[in-house]
C-alpha cells in the first residue's frame, strides 16, 4: 500500500496532517486527516477562577484569540447572573467587527484565497500572499497590510492587546469609548466598507470573469450537500456577535433554532478511533457516518454555512452581494465548498458596515460599559460565531466562581465531519489509476479543506499533551486492512 | 556582518500568537528583510531551508519527539532565542503541569491510557541551552524590532529586568490595588507597556518574574488585600508554573514536577 502525506498542511494555521491511503492499483483507498498535537485547556481550566477565562482561552489560538476572549465574556454574564449594559454590547460587537475585517482579509489574501485567486494549477511558490499581489496588483498588497494594521489597531484600541486582548469582563467592557476613539473608529470602519467593496470587485474581476475558476468552484470535486449552522438575529440575518444558533438542511428547510442555553439539546459529538477531534453532529438526526443528506446529522459551520443557514444579510451593500452570490451559483443553498472563499468576503463586507454602524451610533461614547455582577456564580454558556464557525463556551463552578466543568466546542470541530468528507471526495475525483501525483493535484485536495479555513491549536483544545494517532484502514467489510501509528513517516 | 544573516522561525506547543506578532512586525519594518534572510518560517512563507545562524522558537516543548528537533535546532544555529512566554516561561500550557498527569492521562484517554506517556510542558530552555528569550503573551513588536536590530549590531537583546510596577507608575496609572484589585506587577518583567492595569485588570505575569522577585513580600500583600490561598496560587499559575515549581513549588504539587 502506498502512503502520501502532506505535512506540515502548508499555510495551516496550527498543525495538522492529512494522509491518503491508496491500494496497488493506486486508488484512493481512505483519507484522513489528523491532529498530532493536543493541549487541554478543558482540562486545566478546571479549579482556576471563572472570570480567568477570556484570557485563558484565547491563549488556544493566535489567530482568533478575539473569538474565544467574546465566547468566553458572553459565558461569564451567564455564569454570574449579569446583563451588560446596551453600550457595552456595542463596544464589544465593535471590537469584534474590527477583528472579523482583519481575520477574514488574512485568510481570503494569505491563507486560502491564493487559491482561489492565483488558481490551483500555479506553482506552489506562486500560492501565497505575494502571488495575490502578483494577480491583483500592488495595490491590493498595500491595501491587505494598512487593513490588517488600521484593524490591529481598533482592537488595541478597545481591547488592549492586537493579540490576546484584556477588556472582557462578567457585566460588560473595561474600555469606554471617547469621542477621539469614536471618530477614529469611523474613519477606520469606513475604510473598511471601501476595502470589502475593493475584494468583492476582486472575487468578480479575477475569479467570476474566469470561467475555468468558475467550473471549478461549481465542479462536483467540492460539492457537499449537508445541513448548514449559523447565529442569526431575529429577523434570520447573519450576526457574529449575538442571537440564535439557526441549522437548515441541505434543502435550506430550517431544522433547529435554538438559544444557547438549549445547546446540549440539539448537538451532540461523535468519536472515532482514529481521531481524537470530536465529530459534533445533530441529535436530531443522529450520527450516520461520514454521510452528507438530510437524514445525516452532518453539518458544517463556515461563511458559506452562516449565508446558508440565514435569510440575509443585515446591511446594504452585504444583502446585495449575498443576492448576487446566489443568483450566480444557482440559488440557496448552495453546497460548493469552494464558494466558501466567496461567501467570506461577503461577511467581510457585513462586519465593515455593521462597524461603521456601531461606531457612529449615538450611545457608542456612554461611559457606563459595566454592571458590577452581585449574584452567586453557577452555570454559563456563551455562543458566538467565530470566523471559523459558532463558538459554544459553557463552564459551571461551584459558589466560589471556582471551575468545575469546562465544555468548549469551537469553530474547526463543528467542521470535523465534513471536512473529513470533503478532502475524501475531492482526493477521489482527482486521484485515479496510474495518474501521477502532481503538485496541483496534491494541492487541490489541501484546497478541499482549506476552505473550510481549519485552525488545529483551537480544534485541539480539548486534551492535553502530543495525540499518538492510530490510523486503521478498513476494507468494504469493515475488517482491518493496516494500523500505522501517528508517527510512522 | 557582510553577509545578511540567516534566520528560522520554529514552533511549539503553542497558539502562534508570537509567530502572527512577527508577521506584523516585519509588516510595520519591511526594511528589515534587508538586513536579514529568512530562509525557514512555517507560518508564513514555504521555503524551507535547514542553513540558518539564528533561531527563534516559539512554544513550549510538550512532548518528547520534540526534543531531538530542539537539540538539531541547538546544533545547528549560533544563536538560539526564545519567543514568547511558551518558550520563555512554558506558557499558558504549564498550567497541566500542577495537575496530577496520571488522573490526566486517565480523564482524556480512557482505557487507553496506558498507551500514552504525559509529559509536562517545559519553557526552551529546559531542554537545550538558549541564547536569550524575548518575552511575552504575545511578545510586543516593538519589543522584537529592537532584539533583532540588537542583534544585528552584534548584541544581545536588551529585555528590562525591573519590575512593572515602574512602567505603570510612568504612564500615571492609580494603582491598581487602590482600586480594589490585585496585581503581579511588583515581581513582574516590564516592557508590555503595564497593558493589563492600564486596562483595569491586574498583571497576570505573562513576561515572567524580574531575577530578584521580592516574592514573599507580594505573598503577604495579596493575603492583606483579600486574597484567600487557593486565589494567590490561581494567580501565580496562569503564566508562572514552571518558575514556581523551580523556585520550590507551590504547595498543592500532586505529586506533579517540571520534568
Amino acid at each position: 500500500m502506498q502512503k502520501i502525506m502532506i505535512d506540515p498542511i502548508t499555510r495551516l494555521e496550527g498543525h495538522g496532517k492529512i494522509t491518503l491511503f491508496l491500494n496497488d492499483e493506486g486508488d484512493l483507498e481512505n483519507a484522513y486527516f489528523q491532529i498530532p498535537e493536543l493541549r487541554g485547556f478543558e482540562v486545566f481550566s478546571l479549579g482556576r477562577p471563572a472570570e480567568e477565562m477570556p484570557r485563558i482561552t484565547q491563549r488556544i489560538c493566535g489567530v482568533c484569540p478575539e473569538a474565544h476572549h467574546m465566547a468566553a465574556t458572553k459565558a461569564l454574564d451567564d455564569l454570574f447572573h449579569v446583563e451588560a449594559p446596551p453600550v457595552a454590547h456595542k463596544v464589544r460587537e465593535l471590537f469584534y467587527m474590527a477583528f472579523y475585517v482583519t481575520d477574514h482579509t488574512t485568510h481570503f489574501y494569505a491563507l486560502g484565497g491564493p487559491d482561489f485567486v492565483v488558481g490551483p494549477d500555479a506553482p506552489a511558490a506562486e500560492r501565497n500572499i505575494l502571488g495575490v499581489v502578483a494577480a491583483a496588483g500592488m495595490e491590493a498588497g498595500l491595501a491587505v497590510i494598512n487593513c490588517r494594521k488600521r484593524n490591529h489597531h481598533a482592537i488595541k484600541m478597545l481591547g488592549g492587546r492586537a493579540i490576546h486582548p484584556v477588556a472582557g469582563l462578567p457585566g460588560g467592557w473595561s474600555v469606554a469609548v471617547t469621542p477621539e476613539m469614536r471618530d477614529e473608529l469611523v474613519r477606520i470602519a469606513e475604510e473598511n466598507v471601501e476595502f470589502a467593496r475593493f475584494s468583492l470587485q476582486l472575487v468578480d474581476d479575477i475569479v467570476l470573469k474566469n470561467q475555468a475558476y468558475v467550473d471549478l468552484i461549481v465542479g462536483g470535486a467540492y460539492t457537499t450537500p449537508i445541513h448548514y449552522m449559523g447565529l442569526v438575529d431575529a429577523n434570520n440575518h447573519v450576526n457574529f456577535y449575538d442571537g440564535k444558533v439557526r441549522v437548515v438542511d441541505p434543502d435550506g428547510v430550517e431544522v433547529v433554532r435554538y438559544a444557547p442555553h438549549e445547546y446540549t439539546q440539539h448537538i451532540a459529538e461523535h468519536v472515532e478511533p482514529f481521531s481524537y477531534l470530536k465529530f459534533p453532529y445533530l441529535k436530531a438526526k443522529g450520527w450516520k457516518g461520514f454521510v452528507g443528506g438530510k437524514e445525516s446529522g452532518v453539518y458544517a459551520a463556515t461563511p458559506l454555512s452562516r449565508l446558508n443557514a440565514a435569510d440575509g444579510m443585515a446591511t446594504p451593500l452585504a444583502q446585495e452581494a449575498y443576492e448576487k452570490f446566489y443568483a450566480t451559483l444557482g440559488g440557496k443553498p448552495v453546497h460548493h465548498t469552494l464558494a466558501c472563499h466567496w461567501a467570506r468576503v461577503i461577511e467581510m463586507m457585513y462586519a465593515a458596515e455593521r462597524m461603521l454602524e456601531l461606531a457612529r451610533d449615538p450611545e457608542i461614547t456612554n461611559p457606563n460599559v459595566r454592571n458590577i455582577p452581585t449574584e452567586t456564580p453557577t452555570e454559563g454558556i456563551g455562543i458566538v460565531e467565530a470566523p471559523r464557525g459558532t463558538l459554544t463556551h459553557h463552564y459551571a463552578t461551584d459558589a466560589n466562581g471556582i471551575l468545575t466543568m469546562v465544555n468548549l466546542i469551537v469553530g474547526t470541530t463543528n467542521n470535523n465531519a465534513p471536512i473529513t468528507m470533503s478532502i475524501k471526495q475531492a482526493a477521489q475525483a482527482l486521484i485515479k489509476k496510474g495518474e501521477v501525483i502532481t503538485d496541483g493535484l496534491l494541492n487541490k485536495i489541501e484546497m478541499a479543506f482549506r476552505s473550510y479555513d481549519p485552525c488545529f491549536s483551537c480544534a485541539t483544545h480539548s486534551l492535553p499533551g502530543q495525540m499518538p494517532l492510530e490510523v486503521e484502514v478498513l476494507d468494504a467489510s469493515g475488517n482491518v486492512l493496516k494500523r500505522l501509528s501517528q508517527y510512522v513517516d | 556582518m557582510s553577509a545578511k544573516p540567516k534566520v528560522a522561525f520554529f514552533e511549539f506547543t503553542s497558539c502562534e500568537g508570537c509567530q502572527l506578532t512577527v508577521v506584523d512586525s516585519l509588516q510595520d519594518h519591511p526594511e528589515l528583510l534587508d538586513a536579514i534572510e529568512i530562509v525557514n518560517f512555517r507560518e508564513a512563507i514555504s521555503r524551507r531551508d535547514h542553513d540558518y545562524q539564528i533561531a527563534f522558537i516559539e512554544g513550549s516543548c510538550s512532548r518528547p519527539s520534540d526534543e531531538a528537533t530542539l537539540k538539531a535546532i541547538r546544533a545547528q544555529a549560533g544563536m538560539v532565542i526564545e519567543l514568547g512566554a511558551c518558550a520563555h516561561l512554558g506558557g499558558i500550557n504549564t498550567i497541566r503541569n500542577r495537575q496530577n498527569l496520571d488522573d490526566v492521562r486517565h480523564y482524556v484517554y480512557g482505557d487507553k491510557a496506558d498507551w500514552y506517556e504525559t509529559y509536562p510542558a517545559r519553557p526552551i530552555h529546559a531542554v537545550i541551552d538558549v541564547d536569550a528569550a524575548i518575552p511575552g503573551c504575545p511578545i510586543d513588536r516593538d519589543e522584537f524590532i529592537m532584539a533583532v536590530t540588537q542583534l544585528l549590531q552584534g548584541r544581545m537583546p536588551q529585555i528590562p529586568d525591573h519590575p512593572l510596577c515602574i512602567e505603570c507608575k510612568l504612564k500615571e496609572n492609580v494603582c491598581v490595588y487602590q482600586r480594589g484589585m490585585t496585581c503581579l506587577g511588583p515581581i513582574i518583567r516590564a516592557g508590555c507597556d503595564a497593558i493589563c492595569p492600564t486596562y483595569g485588570d491586574g498583571c497576570e505575569g505573562c513576561r515572567g518574574m524580574i531575577s530578584n522577585p521580592n516574592f514573599d513580600s507580594l505573598r503577604e500583600v495579596l493575603a492583606e488585600h483579600g486574597m484567600s490561598e487557593d486565589a494567590i496560587k490561581a494567580k501565580l499559575t496562569m503564566f508562572l508554573t514552571y518558575q514556581m515549581m523551580d523556585r520550590g513549588g507551590i504547595g498543592d504539587d500532586n505529586g506533579a514536577t517540571n520534568a
